[in-house]
Formats: C-alpha cells, structure tokens, sequence
C-alpha cells in the first residue's frame, strides 16, 4: 500500500544516488480511495515531519489540489481534513515510483512498493 | 516430539544462503502463519504503548505485521510501517486481522536504506536480525536502524533469538561450548498436515552479543554511548541504552538516540 503519509518517508538508495533522490515521481499510478478514521492528534504531531512541498506537488499528481502552497502556521479544522484525506486516504494500487535523480523505477504491485535493489544498485 | 534444530555451516555468499534459507521459505509458508500466531511479547508491547501521539515508526522486518496496529488501546494515535523481504508475508501484514484497516508495507531489505535520513521517530526490528548470517551483515543492520530513526530523540527496540532458551520451550539444541559467538543453526517448519519440513536459517545470539553489536554499529556511526552528560559544553550525537535483557528465548535491548547543541 502506498499512500502519501508513506510515499512522504521514501527515498531512493541505488548506488551513488544520495542528493536530489526524493520524492519519487509517481507515473501510472492507479488510485484507489477509501475512508479511513480521522486523527487530528497523530496529523498535529506528524506535520512537523513532513516535507511540505513533495506532499503538495504529488498529491497534485494523483489529482488533489486541496493543500496550500505553504504550510499553515496555525491549522484549522478544515485544513486538518484535508491533510488526513491527502496523507491516509489515497492508496495507489498499481504504478511505478521513479527516482528524480538517477531515474530507478520503482514498482507498486497489488499495493505493495517493491524497494528492493539488484545486487550491482546497492551501495 | 518437537523437531530438532542443527547447527549448520555457511558455505555460499551471505545474500544467497539468505535467499534460499531465509526468504524462500518464509514465502513458502507465509499462507500459514497466522496472524494471531502470537501474542505480543510484554516488553514489545510496553514499548509501542509508550511512543507519543504523533509520531511514525518503522517495523524492519515485519513478518506478517503483528506489531502494525499496537498499541490497540490508541488506534491511529501512532503509524508503524512494516518492511519485509518476503511479499508473501506483507500480502497478510498488508490486512492483518480482517477487522482492522489495511497497513502500510513496503518491499525491501532491512540492509537496504530506502527512507529519508534520521525520518522516523522510532523503529523496531522483531526477531528478525538474527536471520542474518554474518557478524558484519547483523552489525549493519542496527546501523541502518540508528541512521534511519531521528538522531535527535529516535528510540529503537531489537529482539533476536538467543542460546539461552526458555525452560519451557520443547526446541531440543544441539550441545555447544561456543562462547560469545553465539551459534548457526537450522530451525525446522513442518507443515501441519503435511510430512513438509522447511529449514530456517537462525543465528541464535550469546548473552552480550547484542549489546555487542550496538557498541560496534555505534562506534561506527561515531556516536557516543550512554546518556549525554550533564552541563556539557560539547557539542554531540550519542545513544543510550535504555534497558537490555532476556524474554521466553529471545534477548532484546532498548536504545534512545540524543543530540546536544551549544
Ligand atoms: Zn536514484
């Protein structure tokens, strides 16, 4: 399963990538939406980590444009449930990953990313 | 009778024993191992209960996610991810449970370092690390695991099967004199119903090997061991061990990672 909350965190680790390797860009991506239990605490305590600008620019990927540009210093109800349906929300199903940097596609199959390396990519 | 574990030798690159005696079979009998097949040991379980609202961890080594969805008071107040190697597990970690929402898993190798740097706030790696077979593969592991929790407040829980075995256990071990090495063994799966037998790979740790092991990984990264001291005009990075020790056959140790800036 990929959703965004998760897609947030990865980065690529082939051999020698290590600067401009995230985030990966979604190509093919089939989307699947489901409901999920909100949490305003666990969104609260998790922005901080987010990286704003790769969550925006790949939720405008799959087709949400709900999230301002910048993130909000003070966060209302509205904002927060956007977020929650941004980062919980949206599962891609099928799909490649593709890294910035050095290009490594990454496949999504049945829900499950496939990060694995071939022995030669691994550092 | 219970089957008997044997020791075995490693002759084949460390990747492909894995493969075969690791990662094959657990694909071969992920469809029977249950999700309910445990319950979760205390000190595994104490430790999710105390990670604060807000924060995300990893699971290196998920298996079939039986952690993904504790603590199970406090539904969605923290996100554990769970990495595995074998697909066949994360298609059942994926929906653990048939009451509980799907979990997020990810394909990939608990060597491998697919996430941002220092991302999570916690992580932990369950019976797992003692599937590596060589002393430098098991360092790097809990490497990667102090480089991908937050150097400023990461907490990090490790389980591995240890020669020490729970009285109760019906395992029979071969006899050993090996100290501090710990020791290599076949671990034997029978299918039920079944006259199939899979062969597991397990390096089954001494006491102290852990410990061992973070001293090394820590070393390595140039972390300072134990808490930072006191008024301390240094800059620096360190890791603590918070408590190690001994549950039913398996020893663990508890870390919390720190950072001081002046
Ligand atoms: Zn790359």
């Amino acid at each position: 399963m990929v959703r965004l909350i998760t897609h947030n965190l990865l980065a690529c680790h082939a051999k020698g990538c290590t600067s401009n390797n995230f985030p990966l860009r979604f190509e093919n991506a089939r989307v699947e939406l489901r409901e999920a239990e909100f949490n305003g605490d666990f969104l609260q305590g998790f922005l901080p980590k987010i990286e704003w600008n790769a969550l925006v620019d790949t939720a405008k990927q799959l087709g949400d444009t709900s999230l301002p540009p910048e993130q909000p210093e003070m966060t209302d109800d509205e904002f927060l449930k956007n977020l929650h349906h941004v980062l919980m929300e949206i599962h891609v199903e099928e799909g490649v990953m593709i890294c910035p940097n050095c290009s490594r596609n990454y496949p999504i199959s049945n829900g499950i990313p496939n990060m694995l390396l071939a022995d030669y990519e691994i550092a | 009778m219970a089957p008997e574990v044997t020791r075995v030798t490693i002759n084949e690159p460390a990747q492909a024993y894995e493969d075969k005696h690791v990662h094959e079979v657990y694909d071969q009998i992920a469809p029977h191992f249950s999700s309910t097949r445990y319950k979760p040991w205390p000190i595994i379980g104490q430790f999710l209960c105390s990670i604060p609202t807000g924060w995300v961890g990893l699971d290196s080594g998920t298996g079939n996610g039986k952690y993904l969805s504790l603590p199970a008071d406090r539904p969605g107040d923290i996100w554990t991810i769970g990495l595995d190697r074998s697909r066949n597990l994360l298609q059942h970690a994926r929906c653990a449970g048939s009451d509980q929402p799907i979990r997020e898993v990810v394909l990939g190798d608990i060597l491998g370092s697919n996430w941002r740097a220092g991302v999570f706030d916690y992580a932990i790696s369950i019976a797992t690390i003692h599937h590596l077979v060589t002393p430098e593969r098991r360092r790097a592991a809990v490497q990667r695991l102090l480089e991908t929790v937050s150097p400023n407040h990461g907490r990090i829980l490790i389980y591995v099967w240890a020669m020490e075995q729970d009285p109760l256990s019906k395992r029979r071990l071969p006899e050993s004199d090996v100290g501090s090495a710990g020791l290599d063994v076949a671990v034997p799966w029978v299918l039920t119903g079944t006259e199939q037998v899979f062969n597991r790979y397990y390096h089954m740790f001494a006491k102290g090997e852990l410990v061992g092991l973070v001293l090394e990984a820590a070393a390595t990264l140039g972390l300072e061991i134990g808490s930072p001291s006191e008024g301390t005009t240094k800059s620096g990075r360190g890791v603590e061990i918070v408590q190690d020790g001994w549950e039913r056959s398996n020893y663990y140790v508890e870390l919390r990672c720190w950072r001081t800036q002046v």
